[in-house]
């Protein structure tokens, strides 16, 4: 999935963006202990830590605060999205998602950080 | 193989998720509608919408679908995505090596030589999809019905079995001279 979602953003026009990947929940909050970032885009469903757990912890811990995340999910139903806005997200993008619409949910986020 | 860690993921998946709060209330609704869940033109919308959206692919349906040891052979991928809640069962994509390259480079815009961790990742994403755009035509199982995360297997001669199933769905689709399975298999619905 995150190598799909950088070419996505990357077909969207935002090629100059860095972007750096974490392989797990616990993986993503402890580079995030160190590198300061301006947007977090999240799986909600992963091994281990899902992303709505990631996102408490994120916010538990006082990581990146102020940054937007944005929670991609195959899950369309109103209570999976309103579970995610509550643990502090500020988008999300279901699954499966064009370019554009990856552009769409994250350009105005970006702009805003 | 056995689905019950998949399921067990699923379920597990579907507690997070307000599943317990609407069983009761929609349990007796979905097997009254089991002609609905198991209407086979949602498999072929869901392939088509997944597809098509992820990787701009046009699949067409295979009238004849590909049998377990054709599948088996040499080079097979295999993704399982777990259902758990009110419908228990999985999501099943199959295809050979070839084709699950073929999807990943279409995902990713890379090109790959083997099955590589990518390519495994890329299948059962896909797989992912096609199991949440499934359920999510059934009204009332959107949300009452957790995915697990995606189980890749790799090999040949290997088989599927389920034991007794509610209802087992079987499609087979072509895209370009690559061609890949889905199989949901349902074996309990409230």
């Amino acid at each position: 999935m995150r190598k799909i979602i950088e070419r996505a953003l990357r077909q969207a026009g935002l090629e100059q963006l860095v972007v750096r990947e974490a392989g797990t929940g616990a993986d993503g909050l402890e580079q995030l202990r160190s590198n300061p970032v301006d947007l977090i885009i999240s799986d909600i469903n992963m091994p281990t830590m899902d992303g709505l757990e990631f996102l408490r912890q994120l916010q538990a811990q006082k990581l990146a605060p102020g940054v937007p995340v944005v929670m991609i999910t195959t899950e369309s139903s109103e209570e999976h999205v309103k579970q995610a806005i509550q643990a502090g997200a500020r988008g999300y993008i279901r699954k499966p998602f064009t370019a554009e619409q990856v552009k769409e949910r994250v350009l105005p986020l970006l702009k805003s950080a | 193989m056995k689905l019950n860690g998949v399921r067990s993921s699923a379920i597990a998946s579907g507690r997070g998720c307000g599943i317990q709060q609407t069983e009761n209330g929609m349990a007796q609704s979905l097997r009254k509608s089991i002609h609905v869940v198991a209407d086979p033109k949602n498999l072929d919308a869901s392939v088509d919408e997944v597809f098509k959206t992820m990787l701009g692919i046009d699949c067409q349906r295979d009238p004849v679908v590909l049998s377990t040891p054709t599948l088996g052979g040499p080079g097979t991928v295999t993704a399982v995505i777990g259902f758990g809640g009110l419908l228990s069962g999985a999501c099943v994509l199959q295809c050979r090596s070839e084709a699950a390259m073929l999807i990943a480079a279409q995902m990713t815009g890379m090109e790959f030589q083997e099955i590589d961790d990518t390519v495994k990742d890329g299948v059962g994403e896909i797989c992912n999809m096609l199991a949440g755009a499934w359920k999510s035509k059934v009204p009332g199982l959107a949300a009452g019905c957790g995915l697990s995360v995606p189980a890749v297997i790799t090999g040949h001669d290997y088989d599927l079995h389920v034991q007794a199933p509610e209802f087992e769905l079987r499609h087979s689709y072509r895209f370009g001279d690559a061609s890949f399975t889905v199989t949901i298999v349902c074996d309990g619905i409230q």
